[in-house]
């Protein structure tokens, strides 16, 4: 993986990414659907985009990608958002180039698409526009080959690359997540971590009603699970005392998390069921290929 | 492509010609198409007071002043002679002290997503010119701007060479766009940027995503699209943009019916209702009160929605508020679709464009801003203008309060 260079507009800023080709799966509710490499494609062009000011992943927006050479159109598409071992989420997909030369990659966010709150609720609403540069030589490839071959063989979850400037997806550890955590729960290898701001401290999510962010992450390294649909019961002797959906929201203090206004506190002994309804709609790198499909719900006990 | 090349067809050739334009390819469209007039104009006392009043002379088929009325003059109204329209920017009308009416909804174009950057296009004027001749459109720019005196025969009484002059335009638009719409004409012409390289638009396509699309039905009005009252009552508000298609995932990753799914509606596709490009539909695309009303369901259960499904939610009294003359291009050499939309006021546009952007819909995880979510995954809006289509009689140069 190559590095090309960041640029900041407006409210982002941006990392362009180069890799080899990569086959991927793309995710449609619970399918999963091979976009195998083609003979065209030269590289695995990746995006990151986050908040310069808090270093938060901006995930759940809308990206595309225009490749120019010499100011004229190579490509362009809108590219995929993707949860990858060494990335964790990240915008991408495989690209043709024009031969060897140096590139113009136009890289546009649309706005966040998730709920907006605190810091956040006056940001990330429009869409921005950069440009990053890259060369395309065989210097570039022997690289980006080289590397290939060091990273086959690892078992297990690939450690996520430190990549200096560039702020790493991953969710808090549950012990530093604002409130009080309910529980844990796993569902699929992915796990969720539920935690409960009173009444006084939520008042950014409510009217002074108890707040529920339910925080979904990767099990060994923390990388965030955007773009699920989620719902939630709580349950006390027997009794629903709340149903409903559970929101996504970007938030500067929980991070990416699902959310959802509670009617009363969660106490001791309820039990509290968080129901992934819709897995992870993020295409998949090698690696994550089977991961995160079917997630059934899980239930903690407070 | 040279218009000179003997090999090219009639087709080809007269394609060329008016991309190119000039007096050079105007006498190689008329060799080709036949040099003599097809048939004047009749008196332009007899035309009626919309510029935009197509329909009947397309399907079959005033007021005094100058140029255009010379132009008039020289081609009959219908896809055989010629049809016009002048539009004027806010622009135009900024060169005035005093505004436009109330009456006249016109703003400055913007960006109509949170995902689109669109280069906002401000020339004064705007003229769309249609015909199926070539020679007839490269004739009446020929004799509009002073470079003839005569077209088709017929003199110019004046023309508009030192009123107008070619806009620029803010990221080096061009002042010059031409395109095609027809049965087999995006199949002919898809060896650009954009369209993958295995020719896969349908013969018989009018369009290059492979569908029919001015369904009768499934267009406004001309009486809904003019304005009822106010100095500038029948005239018509103009949106005209400029999309860049990129149709390598539309046709290389999707089946005949995925394709239905994202044009039409999941329930099209489902229940296979859409042969071909469409043509079995009739006169409506069928996106009916069920394919509206189950919008959400469809995002949830197919993980998708269709642009006909989601723009739909627009209609008044069951019919779209936005009359469409929009058709593709390869200006650039590169596919491309001129969105060129007539509405009673710009605000219907915005509006039909809100629906398409099926923002509500993105609550369903699987459906993405842009992806499983109609066609904006291969449409990227390049320009926005937005022109007042004056009633005839105010087509040459208006005050902003005549």
């Amino acid at each position: 993986m190559v590095l090309p260079g960041t640029a900041t507009a407006g409210d982002y800023r941006f990392a362009l990414l180069l890799a080899t080709p990569h086959r991927f799966w793309s995710v449609d509710i619970d399918e999963r659907f091979e976009t195998p490499i083609e003979e065209s494609d030269d590289v695995h062009l990746m995006a990151s985009v986050w908040d310069p000011e808090t270093g938060t992943v901006l995930p759940d927006s809308g990206f595309s990608v225009e490749i120019l050479r010499d100011g004229e159109l190579v490509s362009q598409e809108v590219i995929y958002r993707m949860v990858s071992q060494r990335m964790g989420f990240h915008y991408g997909a495989n690209f043709g180039l024009d031969g060897d030369g140096t590139y113009t990659a136009r890289l546009s966010v649309g706005g966040v698409s998730a709920r907006r709150t605190g810091a956040f609720a006056d940001r990330f609403g429009d869409g921005e526009t950069a440009d990053i540069e890259f060369e395309w030589s065989k210097a570039v490839r022997e690289r980006l080959a080289t590397e290939q071959l060091d990273a086959a063989g690892e078992r297990g979850a690939l450690r996520p690359m430190e990549m200096g400037e560039l702020p790493e997806a991953r969710a808090p550890e549950p012990a530093a997540l604002p409130g009080t955590v309910l529980g844990t729960g796993q569902s699929d290898d992915a796990k969720l971590v539920a935690t409960q701001l009173p009444g006084d401290a939520a008042r950014r999510f409510t009217d002074g009603n108890p707040y529920l962010a339910v925080s979904a992450r990767t099990p060994f390294n923390r990388l965030v699970l955007p773009a699920m649909g989620l719902s939630a019961s709580v349950v006390r002797d027997g009794e629903t005392v709340f149903e409903g959906a559970v929101e996504p929201t970007l938030d500067p203090e929980l991070g990416y998390h699902y959310g959802t206004v509670l009617p009363e506190t969660v106490q001791s002994d309820d039990e509290v069921t968080l129901d992934p309804t819709t897995p992870p709609q993020l295409a998949r790198h090698e690696g994550y290929e089977r991961a995160f499909l079917q997630m059934d719900s899980t239930t903690v006990t407070v | 492509m040279a218009p000179r090349q003997p090999s090219l067809s009639r087709r080809e050739l007269v394609k060329a010609a008016v991309a190119i334009g000039g007096s050079a390819a105007l006498s190689a469209c008329l060799d080709r198409e036949g040099g003599t007039p097809t048939s004047p104009g009749a008196d332009p006392a007899d035309r009626p007071a919309r510029q935009h009043a197509w329909n009947d002379a397309l399907a079959t088929d005033d007021h005094g002043n100058h140029a255009f009325r010379s132009l008039e003059r020289a081609f009959a109204p219908g896809n055989d002679g010629l049809l016009f329209t002048i539009g004027y920017a806010p622009a135009y009308f900024d060169h005035f002290d005093a505004s436009l009416p109330e009456s006249v909804d016109l703003p400055e174009p913007e960006a109509l997503s949170s995902f689109e950057d669109p280069a906002s296009d401000e020339p004064d004027a705007v003229v769309h010119l249609a015909s199926d001749r070539g020679s007839a459109l490269l004739a009446a720019e020929e004799g509009l701007f002073g470079e003839t005196d005569a077209v088709d025969g017929v003199e110019m009484e004046t023309t508009v060479e030192g009123v107008f002059e070619p806009a620029s335009l803010a990221d080096d638009g061009p002042h010059r766009r031409t395109g095609f719409v027809g049965d087999g004409l995006p199949a002919e012409n898809q060896d650009v940027s954009g369209v993958p390289d295995s020719g896969p638009v349908p013969e018989d396509s009018p369009l290059y995503m492979g569908f029919d699309s001015g369904f009768e039905k499934n267009q406004a009005s001309e009486d809904r699209v003019t304005i009822e009252a106010g100095p500038f009552a029948e005239g018509t508000t103009q949106h005209v943009s400029k999309i860049r298609l990129r149709l390598d995932d539309w046709y290389g990753e999707q089946d005949h019916e995925e394709r239905v799914a994202e044009m039409f509606c999941p329930v099209h596709a489902e229940e296979g209702r859409v042969e071909g490009t469409g043509t079995n539909l009739g006169d409506s695309n069928q996106v009916d009160e069920g394919c509206v009303e189950h919008i959400d369901d469809h995002a949830a259960e197919y993980g998708r929605v269709g642009h006909a499904q989601k723009n739909a939610r627009v209609r008044e009294d069951g019919s779209p508020v936005i009359l469409r003359r929009d058709f593709d291009s390869t200006d650039g050499d590169e596919a491309g679709l001129h969105f060129l939309a007539l509405q009673a006021g710009i605000g219907d546009f915005v509006a039909t464009r809100a629906a398409m952007n099926g923002t509500d819909q993105t609550d369903s995880p699987a459906v993405r801003q842009r992806v499983n979510n109609g066609i904006l995954e291969y449409t990227f809006v390049r320009r926005r203008g937005n022109f007042l289509l004056p009633p005839r009689a105010q087509r040459s140069l208006p005050r902003p309060d005549p």
